[in-house]
């Protein structure tokens, strides 16, 4: 638990300059998918920026959009990652992953990190939105199918989660 | 200049439909039907497990020109009789003191389900693929725009014109420590605007509108009515008049995927899921308000509850659909247990947590009290003993320096927040359905209060990643907390919020630092 004021404090500054001395596309695009990856989303590696972690990564955003509007032309705007990767063969790497998966949590997965490495700006937001619909509706019907057909105990298990404590009011 | 793909095609089929040359509503209504387009390949940009059929209608029927006299003749109305005749009679003052506390809160949180139910409708008409059907969403897109102007108006309203205008004039500000913010985001935004885009119709059309309207929009008038305040019934009523287009659009977004096989999977759990989301804050919070809020009292919130939310959605409503194989959702039983207890749980702990609010709540007197035990026996002994106890210590005297909620820390209540409906629980003192389950997830703590959410959480943990105000602000001094959290009003040194609703004895700032309270996080400690 941070015990500091939520805007302006002392680790929203710290990342605030190590944002801004990101001077190209490639180191951008490279510093907020290792962000991502770190520190969002429940497969995050650490909540230590639990109550920061939008804000850095709003402005890590932020920073690389406009690095790329200066160095990408208008067609490569709308057809382009900002990994160097054509935004169609994105699409084509990434849509096909969850056509015939059947695990829900292996699902999951593929969605959240398709999220944590292409979300906009990496991606224009024209070609993103088709993947992440598509690759969520699939996420939808593996999840929504069969929805209780286990316990709850079970789904703790699948889930992996660690029970501290379980009772009724008193 | 070259024309635009759309523009070719609606000048292509103006030429081939020739316009009708008489203005029969209906005539028009058939002529604008014979536009439509192909929606093969226009895949929605939202994600849905369902397919809406292309041939799907619309009851209403309405038209651009017929909608835009009908909402302006409302709106003279009201605003007439708001600007005119209530002003001259000085409405905007002459309610119980209680009630205009209880619209601080009940039309600052409507005018943002509005607002999102913009967005939710738009959506909607997105995904839809029959042109009828698109045509019930944007005119419910109209709709909205026009009740989240009418929200914000009775604010502005009571802003120029009630006693106490804190809380009115800028609620917003205060969001980030209001501990009743949350949940309210949790149901009136991203219950109708995120996840599956025929879930949200579920969420907004099916349960938010067709099962808390009736509450929450009609029921309150008789309470405010009740209270002496004439200004609610004048807007709320105006607005309810267009819900049953909305509620329409529901059941027309149900029978758009009734014929598709994928459906009969998915239905029944998004329903339960939906209900259970809108429930678990709707019917405390309205409940709170309604009986708490107020002097005047109309009938229990429990059979307000019963009558509108059990037997006539769940009953009635939910009945009319059943052709098309919606159940009831099993989730019913253990709301209506909350029906019961759960307004007076979290009257308890909004009340202790009271300095970070944007409204004045007040105790119940002698009499309120003698009125929830005959109509809740087994309150008085329960939440009357901890209430005059408080009152006992000093709780609403600035002096006293008693903040109810270290009374409870100090006696073992713990306040644990549920992730999934951000509405906050106490186990120790719950009487309503509240099972507490608390889990650690890849390193992280997890309350929640039902098996309900618990399971939501457990299948999409992504969608509940809200912090908790206690995650938010642990190991910091209340008043450090109230400060930048925008809770004083103009003079820097008075709470917007209050414990009473009394013109004297007012709680400043150094009232609360005198108290030394630390916000604590009761997960960190397990």
């Amino acid at each position: 638990m941070p015990n500091y004021k939520i805007h302006q404090n002392p680790v929203r500054n710290e990342w605030l300059e190590k944002i801004a001395a990101l001077e190209n596309v490639k180191d951008a695009t490279a510093f907020l998918q290792d962000f991502r990856m770190k520190y969002t989303t429940p497969l995050r590696t650490s909540y230590e920026l639990d109550v920061d972690y939008l804000f850095i990564e709003a402005k890590a955003e932020e920073r690389l959009s406009l690095l790329k509007v200066a160095a990408f032309s208008n067609e490569d705007l709308l057809s382009m990652a900002t990994t160097g990767e054509t935004a169609a063969d994105v699409a084509q790497a990434w849509m096909p992953k969850l056509e015939s998966e059947k695990c829900k949590f292996t699902g999951e997965r593929i969605h959240m990190e398709f999220r944590q490495l292409y979300k906009p700006p990496v991606l224009p937001v024209n070609v993103f939105l088709k993947i992440d619909s598509y690759l969520g509706s699939r996420l939808m019907e593996l999840r929504n199918s069969n929805y209780y057909d286990c316990s709850l105990d079970e789904l703790r298990e699948q889930r992996g989660v660690k029970v501290l404590m379980l009772g009724d009011a008193a | 200049m070259a024309l635009s793909a759309a523009t070719k095609a609606a000048t292509d089929a103006l030429s081939i439909n020739r316009a009708p040359t008489s203005v029969n509503p209906q005539e028009v209504h058939r002529w604008l039907q014979s536009f439509n387009w192909d929606f093969a390949q226009n895949r929605t940009k939202y994600p849905t497990k369902y397919h809406m059929a292309n041939d799907t209608k619309e009851q209403f029927k309405l038209i651009a020109k017929e909608y835009a006299r009908m909402e302006s003749v409302k709106d003279e109305r009201q605003f007439g009789t708001l600007l005119d005749g209530l002003t001259r009679l000085g409405a905007g003052n002459r309610m119980h003191p209680r009630w205009g506390e209880t619209m601080k809160v009940a039309s600052n949180f409507l005018e943002v389900g509005e607002y999102n139910a913009i967005a939710a409708s738009a959506m909607l008409w997105d995904s839809a693929t029959a042109a009828e059907q698109k045509n019930g969403y944007l005119a419910q897109v109209l709709d909205e725009i026009r009740h989240t102007h009418q929200c914000g108006f009775v604010n502005y309203y009571y802003a120029k014109h009630y006693h106490d205008p804190a809380g009115h004039n800028d609620a917003r500000r205060t969001r980030a420590i209001g501990p009743l913010w949350k949940g309210m985001k949790r149901v009136f935004a991203d219950g109708f605007i995120s996840g599956d885009a025929v879930e949200c119709s579920i969420n907004l059309q099916l349960v938010g509108e067709a099962c808390f309207t009736n509450p929450l929009i009609v029921a309150i008038t008789e309470w405010a009515s009740a209270n002496g305040d004439e200004i609610t019934p004048t807007v709320f009523l105006s607005i309810e008049t267009d819900e049953l287009r909305h509620m329409a659009n529901g059941y027309q977004t149900v029978v758009s995927i009734a014929n598709d096989p994928a459906a009969q999977k998915y239905l029944n759990t998004d329903l339960n899921n939906a209900f259970w989301t809108q429930q678990k804050y709707f019917t405390p919070v309205l409940g709170m308000l309604f009986e708490y809020g107020s002097k005047y009292k109309v009938e229990p919130w429990v059979k307000t509850w019963n009558r509108w939310v059990y037997e006539d959605w769940g009953g009635i409503w939910i009945g009319r659909l059943a052709k098309y194989g919606v159940q009831s959702p099993p989730s019913l039983r253990d709301a209506k247990k909350d029906a019961y207890w759960a307004h007076h749980d979290l009257f308890l702990l909004a009340y202790a947590l009271w300095p970070t609010g944007f409204f004045r709540l007040s105790l119940p007197d002698e009499e309120d009290m003698e009125w929830f035990e005959a109509n809740y026996p087994g309150w008085d002994a329960h939440y009357g003993k901890i209430l005059r106890e408080w009152k006992a210590l000093g709780c609403e005297d600035p002096k006293s320096g008693f903040l109810p909620i270290q009374w409870l820390a100090e006696n073992g209540h713990q306040v644990y927040v549920d992730r999934v409906s951000q509405v906050p629980f106490c186990p120790s003192l719950a009487k309503s359905s509240v099972t507490t389950r608390i889990h650690e997830y890849n390193g992280q703590k997890h309350s929640f209060s039902d098996e309900w959410g618990e399971r939501m959480w457990l299948t999409e943990p992504e969608r509940y990643e809200c912090q908790s105000i206690f995650e938010q602000y642990g190991g910091r001094e209340l008043s450090d907390v109230i400060v930048e959290g925008h809770g004083l009003r103009s003079d820097e040194e008075t709470l917007i919020a209050q414990p009473h609703v009394r013109a004297d004895k007012l709680w400043t700032i150094d009232d609360i630092k005198r108290a030394n309270c630390v916000f604590a996080d009761p997960l960190s400690a397990l």
